[in-house]
């Protein structure tokens, strides 16, 4: 570092007596400061991650909190279905097209904990604002491009009403794999999924008041995923990348790159 | 004291080097052991957030698609069973699970697995929810 070089000069001109005794203080001295720089930036280092660690644990619990809310209810909505439909029409194909969707909510799910995980062991460095970039691409406007019919879907008839085979509802179908397409961002996938569910619940004639619940937690992903667009454009816009750090986390928008 | 103009005299500089040193190296070492921290805290937070929040929403969702299915029925057995998912629902609204200060946060957690054991058995007998086996909450 700058000034232990600076102070190190001008003890060589103090004790400039002996030339080998001044090499021996010099180093010496070199030691003594570098391990008082190194235990002074290791005291700090302590102390910083102890002051801030709770700090973090807290926005974090909150942010993981909000991100799970949805998938967490609808999979308790799928399950209710499940076992309602177990009870009242055990092996009726109603029963199989609530179980794949209820796998699929599942799948998403585990899906949303991997990348947690997977970031967890990650630790990156804030992203470069070509990674945000690509991010708000994949995040904006695959979605029309590739659809179910997408790349990953092996079926060409999944979650495609007016494609239903025997003119059945679409929704008692198998639910497409493309849920968990990588182009398609964590909310959308989230949409499709509530998606089918409304369309399973009006199919089976189940009450209304399911049917306005799901819709409402479909807006609200609608809204924060657009709220997260919103945030995420202005801080490409901006110069302060390094603050969005955790909202691009939040929407998993690293891992759509 | 000032350690810029303290270079006038050479034997403070080297007197005092020692914790010069130590309190810049500190100083360094806070920031960069700040950012660390907020970064490790907040991926280690948003894990158990998110686990704890699938559970109780799960919960949540579980009661109130139960709720819809039976509020027609008047029987006296679907009546006690709308309670128990009443009761379950509010619990999990009652409390803060989104937030891990919250004082009483595992003991209301324990509450609302505990009612939805209650409920899954009388509502669905044979179920089973994985997140019924408990985790150890970090606050």
């Amino acid at each position: 570092m700058a000034w232990v070089k600076s102070v190190s000069v001008v003890s060589e001109d103090i004790f400039d007596e002996d030339g080998n005794d001044i090499i021996l203080q010099h180093k010496e001295w070199n030691n003594n400061m570098s391990k008082r720089v190194k235990d002074g930036y290791r005291d700090g280092v302590d102390a910083g991650k102890e002051a801030s660690l709770q700090r973090g644990f807290n926005i974090g619990y909150r942010e993981g909190a909000e991100q799970m809310s949805v998938v967490g209810q609808l999979k308790g909505i799928l399950s209710a279905l499940q076992c309602w439909c177990q009870l009242q029409h055990p092996g009726s194909p109603a029963f199989f097209s609530v179980s794949h969707l209820l796998q699929d909510v599942s799948r998403h799910e585990e899906g949303l904990i991997e990348r947690m995980k997977m970031s967890m062991g990650q630790q990156r460095p804030p992203p470069s604002v070509g990674e945000i970039t690509e991010g708000v691409e994949d995040l904006g406007m695959e979605h029309s491009s590739t659809g179910c019919g997408g790349g990953g879907c092996s079926k060409e008839d999944c979650c495609r009403e007016e494609q239903s085979p025997d003119g059945g509802p679409a929704a008692l179908q198998a639910p497409c794999q493309g849920n968990t397409h990588p182009a398609l961002s964590a909310g959308e996938s989230m949409e499709q999924l509530l998606k089918s569910c409304m369309d399973l619940v009006v199919e089976l004639g189940l009450p209304e008041e399911l049917f306005g619940h799901l819709q409402q937690l479909s807006e609200s992903v609608i809204d924060r995923r657009q709220l997260k667009l919103a945030q995420v454009t202005k801080t490409t816009s901006g110069y302060d990348v390094a603050c969005a750090v955790p909202d691009v986390d939040a929407i998993g928008l690293r891992f759509c790159v | 004291m000032n350690w810029e103009s303290g270079s006038e005299d050479p034997f403070d500089s080297i007197f005092m080097a020692d914790n010069r040193f130590h309190c810049e190296a500190y100083r360094e070492g806070l920031a960069e052991g700040t950012r660390q921290g907020l970064l490790e805290g907040m991926s280690h937070g948003k894990m158990h957030g998110a686990r704890l929040s699938a559970e109780m929403s799960f919960y949540y969702g579980f009661a109130f698609a139960w709720k819809c299915l039976l509020q027609n029925n008047t029987d006296a057995k679907s009546r006690k069973r709308l309670r128990a998912l009443e009761a379950l629902a509010e619990h999990v609204q009652a409390f803060p699970h989104d937030d891990p200060r919250h004082a009483s946060l595992q003991p209301d957690v324990e509450k609302a697995r505990a009612k939805f054991r209650q409920v899954s058995v009388t509502a669905c007998p044979g179920f089973r929810h994985s997140s019924v086996t408990g985790q150890e909450l970090v606050p």
